[in-house]
């Protein structure tokens, strides 16, 4: 019999419903939790993650990202980068993966009713924050503007393709898509520049709006004095930081950035709190 | 029972067969936190059938009792920092049930080498933190036994025939480590404003990231988890892990955050005399010297210590 009340490092097995190809590189599988009574009672908050089995090769870690207001299912989405992802990718739909969570803080997506909301995104960094997109979109009327502001090197490596049209083409939502230059074909019809310059730009006004970040080191270093430029306060500016991580419940040392653990005390992070880190991520 | 016993050239805290493999005459060349925390332990198994997979726990509950005897002041007091972070939130029976299943008998030391250096960071060679039952070395032979615990009262009720009341017991004078004093405060104001600073450079380039001092400490406790077997049929492990491995950090991505080995080794020393008293209240080290005798390429922590204490 399986405690997982006393094994805190068994995961749920979950079958996967769905294989999504994102990109040429990165997957999206939807999961159902094979087990009737998690299937029911599993819930988690936007931004937290996830350690994803495949069995034989490992665990990887995830966010998980689809919106905790659509039960039944949750989603996940990698890049086959290396032996666990790999092993992954070669799964289909109707295989079992395990799945060990929610970890992590969350977005206090509470404390950002009745605000504007600008989203800044750049290539597989966009899943941790479509989860809250999402969890906000399932309940617009609780918020004012909101801005998506994503791109990626090239449109191939757009992720949630079919997502990027439908929130294009809602009344209510404000989306700037762009790629790196050079990464257009003829028929693009975003904008073409780096996500800080397009961000920029775009200008979304500051007054009573929170600013959700997440990117490669590089974008975040450039996204962040935009914002600073466009008005934004440290502590209205939110992201979710990445680091390598095993257990993912802060025993096994290896996540640190100083004293703070990313699984336990992250990953969401004000940019107060990530100046205030030392830096080493 | 486990407890210091002669292994090939060195002493060992290892299963005892009889009373008369017990060494207490020197420093066991790895720490006692194996008891709690084995070098690899199976987490769960799992096989692939047509029935689907299916994941088998293991039984935490079939752990055995334990004791452990002539477990030195340095290696019995870890075991009450570590439960600190076993027990964050979520408990890992692993070592939560051993160690509720463990009887320490800590054994005081009458000799100190130039490696020691307990009583630097608050502890000393007859320090009883972490014992259930304590042992003072007797003038004439023999052992004085203070009670410490319920669990250690629990023990002697089980086996009075082994103990004995006395009136009066002359205990063999302590060691004294020849180790100075720290301010552990002023060690950890120090590293808290000194994340870059050039003796990181200075002391630890030449670190080799062989992971001997995690290894060998009894404090250390990073730890890795990895599948083996195939997806057919395996098991998943828990073994132990250093920080001063170059790809401890590493992302799959490339993109290492502690890109170079000064970085490895300034974490080390952060962790146990900043990081952990930050989230658990006490420091990382219990001085027993071990990573200094072992260091391949002679990097001493007490020396990097005292450099920080002068500022």
């Amino acid at each position: 019999m399986c405690d997982h009340s006393k094994n805190i490092y068994l995961p749920h097995l979950a079958t996967i419903t769905e294989v999504i190809d994102e990109t040429p590189d990165i997957r999206t599988f939807r999961l159902e939790f094979q087990d009737e009574q998690v299937r029911d009672s599993f819930s988690f908050r936007s931004g937290q993650f996830a350690e994803y089995s495949a069995f034989g090769a490992g665990e990887a870690t995830f966010c998980i990202a689809s919106s905790p207001t659509r039960t039944g299912h949750i989603e996940c989405c990698f890049r086959a980068v290396g032996r666990v992802t790999e092993a992954l990718r070669r799964l289909e739909a109707g295989d079992t993966m395990g799945v060990r969570g929610p970890y992590g803080n969350s977005f206090p997506i509470e404390s950002f009713f009745g605000k504007n909301l600008v989203f800044v995104a750049g290539g597989i960094a966009l899943p941790p924050l479509r989860t809250l997109i999402w969890n906000c979109l399932d309940q617009r009327e609780k918020f004012g503007e909101v801005t998506i502001v994503y791109g990626a090197r090239t449109e191939a490596d757009l992720v949630y393709k079919r997502e990027l049209t439908e929130w294009q083409e809602r009344s209510d939502v404000r989306l700037v898509k762009t790629v790196d230059p050079g990464g257009n074909s003829p028929a693009w019809d975003g904008k073409v520049g780096f996500v800080p310059t397009i961000l920029e730009e775009a200008a979304p006004a500051s007054a009573n709006t929170i600013a959700l970040v997440c990117g490669p080191p590089i974008m975040i270093k450039f996204t962040l004095p935009v914002l600073e430029k466009l008005g934004f306060a440290d502590d209205a500016i939110y992201t979710t930081l990445e680091n390598r991580m095993k257990c993912g419940l802060g025993k096994c040392g290896r996540c640190n950035v100083g004293n703070v653990y990313v699984c336990k005390d992250g990953p969401v992070f004000t940019a107060a709190q990530v100046k205030s880190m030392p830096q080493e991520f | 029972m486990v407890g210091p016993r002669r292994a090939g050239t060195m002493t060992l805290y290892e299963p005892l067969a009889t009373g008369e493999e017990l060494r207490l005459d020197e420093l066991p060349r790895r720490s006692a936190k194996e008891a709690f925390f084995p070098v690899c332990e199976t987490i769960l198994s799992f096989e692939k059938t047509e029935a689907g997979v299916q994941v088998h726990d293991v039984d935490t509950a079939r752990f055995a009792e334990t004791v452990v005897v002539g477990v030195r002041p340095c290696d019995a007091a870890a075991a009450p920092v570590l439960d600190g972070v076993f027990s964050w939130d979520y408990h890992d029976e692993f070592y939560l049930e051993r160690r509720r299943k463990t009887t320490v008998i800590g054994l005081a030391c009458t000799t100190a080498d130039d490696a020691c250096f307990c009583s630097a960071v608050g502890l000393s060679p007859v320090e009883t933190k972490g014992s259930d039952l304590f042992l003072l070395p007797l003038e004439g032979g023999g052992f004085g036994c203070l009670v410490m615990t319920d669990k250690g009262k629990a023990l002697i009720d089980r086996y009075p025939q082994l103990f004995a009341d006395v009136d009066a017991a002359r205990p063999l004078p302590p060691a004294e480590p020849s180790a100075g004093k720290l301010d552990l405060t002023r060690i950890k104001e120090w590293l808290d404003a000194n994340f870059e600073h050039p003796l990181w450079q200075e002391t630890a380039e030449r670190c080799a990231g062989c992971g001997a001092c995690a290894f060998l400490c009894p404090a250390c406790h990073c730890f890795d988890i990895n599948d083996e077997g195939t997806e057919k049929k395996g098991v998943r492990r828990k073994h132990w892990d250093a920080c001063g491995f170059a790809k401890f950090t590493d992302h799959a991505s490339g993109h290492n955050p502690r890109d170079v080995q000064n970085k490895r080794y300034r974490n080390r020393i952060m962790h146990k005399f900043t990081y952990y008293a930050d989230k658990f209240g006490a420091t990382l080290c219990t001085g027993c010297g071990r990573c200094i005798r072992a260091c391949p390429v002679g990097i001493d922590i007490k020396a990097v210590l005292d450099e920080i204490h002068k500022g």
